[in-house]
């Protein structure tokens, strides 16, 4: 069953004359781990917003169109309920941290303390968040003095002990370093594996390969296609289109032009690159 | 880099226990006391048998120490001087330089507004370095202090030095680019503009992605906010701050019958 249902979804934010959003229609599966990719300026961020309530809620703009999560519409809900369905994470870890506490412990009770989530239930809600991120040896520093990889974890972290129905995550290792990016993906790849509805924007093609099981190509606002990653990741006609394509994925299609790529289709990881290579 | 723009030193101690309301009361009520009551050495006393003997009960006298001398002697110190020589007060000259007269009456006029200087500055830094600013802003917005304005108190705080460092990046990263930070000062002046820009432009866009992060963690939910520590407020707590306000009244009965 779909939890998330966006039908039609045409969004303009203010002062602005062109839609970022146009004609939306897209259904997520509980459990689904879905990846959105596309240039910049295609609109993936509202796209996180509009899911997220936040659009229009928090930037007003015009709407029109539904969307939906676990069956309640978002313009027929506040924002402050909303969060409680959709939790929303995004790219710099800095911004995200509250700046109202002084330990990474604290700091993750900020939410449950906001929804007035009695404090004897806050200990543990708390704890399962550390642990399903990693960061249980982190409880008692500052937020302020930890990596961009762990920072960027305590904010997953933040959001997770709100216990969201979905999780939407915009780029949420575009400014880390390569560790980092591990770090992330690893806490990622947990949520996935604990049946967690995952949309997430990003830009490093080869983890999408690893963990999606949709990928959806958005373009000047508009969904251009949508299949396994395998096809959307490999495909011409994104490559054409400004989209960011693996490597493995464009050295291979030299590859093939040069009549050496004997494989039917095109790899997108190391792996599948190596594996038609050796062939 | 400092993590953080607060003086609390965590101890344990009495002090340390109060409840933050009583503390604010206990510093606000010392200080109304030195300022209203008409007895000359109502301030002094505060400060020898309530301010000092605090600093020992609360384990830290030695910070005390340090942080009010750095801060008081300036600011006392100024005051006394200027207070002793151009108060016109009295008859009994005491010397003369040049055409200022010192007077002995204007001597013990400025003694006593010193005094009353030191009794503020001091009362004030033993609060804020036996009470966390996140319990205080905690127990405040338990009694019904808007949740918006605890926020704005409390992240300052932590962004201020954040702040700072971006500062001191962008600084570095305009002198690298050639910009004239350190001879004439009108080049100082003038190497403002180019970190000011940045700071404030940049600062804006973060404001908004703070925004929407703590909106997505229920910062405007209409439920009563709950707090993960529980800030205790003893009986004695209560007792404590009935007294000090009844103090505070009576020093002002004093001062009225005094008239």
């Amino acid at each position: 069953m779909a939890i998330v249902n966006l039908q039609n979804v045409t969004y303009k934010y203010p002062l602005t004359q062109t839609a970022v959003l146009q004609n939306i229609n897209l259904q997520v599966n509980e459990g689904e781990f879905v990846a959105v990719i596309g240039p910049n300026g295609a609109g993936k961020s509202t796209l996180c917003y509009a899911i997220a309530g936040f659009v229009p809620h928090f930037f007003k703009g015009e709407m029109s169109g539904t969307v939906e999560v676990a069956g309640v519409e978002s313009a027929k809900s506040s924002l402050s309920e909303w969060v409680l369905n959709v939790g929303l994470a995004f790219q710099n870890p800095f911004n995200q941290i509250s700046g109202a506490k002084y330990t990474v412990f604290e700091e993750l009770a900020f939410g449950l303390e906001n929804i007035g989530v009695p404090r004897d239930e806050m200990p543990e809600r708390v704890e399962r968040a550390m642990r399903l991120t990693g960061i249980s040896a982190l409880a008692d520093r500052s937020p302020y003095s930890l990596s961009g990889g762990q920072q960027q974890r305590v904010a997953l972290a933040s959001i997770l002990v709100m216990q969201p129905k979905v999780l939407v995550l915009d780029e949420p290792t575009s400014q880390m370093d390569p560790i980092g990016t591990r770090e992330v993906f690893g806490v990622i790849r947990t949520l996935a594996e604990n049946g967690m509805t995952v949309i997430l924007v990003e830009h490093k093609v080869e983890w999408i390969a690893e963990f999606a099981g949709r990928v959806i190509a958005l373009h000047d606002g508009q969904i251009l296609m949508e299949g396994k990653p395998a096809e959307v990741l490999t495909s011409d006609a994104l490559a054409e289109k400004g989209f960011g394509i693996s490597r493995y994925t464009s050295t291979a299609r030299a590859a093939r032009t040069a009549g050496l790529w004997k494989k039917a289709n095109l790899p997108v990881t190391l792996d599948e690159a190596a594996e038609g290579f050796a062939k | 880099m400092r993590e953080r723009l607060s003086y609390y030193i965590k101890r344990d101690s009495a002090l340390h226990r109060l409840n933050p309301l009583t503390k604010i009361i206990l510093t606000l009520g010392i200080l109304l006391v030195s300022l209203i009551s008409p007895g000359y050495w109502t301030a002094h006393a505060l400060l020898i048998f309530a301010i000092v003997p605090l600093s020992f009960l609360g384990r830290i006298w030695r910070e005390f120490f340090s942080s009010a001398i750095r801060l008081i002697i300036p600011a006392a110190g100024f005051i006394f001087l200027m207070q002793a020589f151009f108060q016109p007060l009295g008859e009994t000259v005491i010397f003369k330089f040049w055409v200022l007269d010192v007077t002995q009456e204007s001597l013990a006029f400025a003694f006593r507004i010193s005094t009353r200087i030191t009794v503020m500055i001091s009362a004030f830094t033993l609060f804020l370095l036996t009470t966390h600013p996140s319990e205080l802003m905690s127990d405040l917005t338990r009694r019904g202090l808007p949740g918006q304005f605890a926020y704005v108190i409390i992240s300052s705080l932590q962004i201020l030095p954040q702040m700072q460092s971006k500062a001191r990046t962008i600084i570095s990263a305009q002198r690298s680019r050639g910009l004239d930070t350190e001879s004439t000062f009108l080049c100082r002046v003038g190497s403002i503009v180019p970190l000011v820009g940045p700071l404030v432009f940049g600062s804006l866009v973060e404001v908004e992605e703070r925004a929407i992060a703590i909106e997505a963690r229920g910062f405007t939910s209409t439920h009563v906010k709950t707090s993960l520590h529980e800030i205790a407020d003893t009986k004695f707590d209560k007792t404590l701050r009935w007294v000090l306000l009844a103090l505070v009244i009576l020093s002002l009965v004093w001062k009225i019958w005094q008239l």
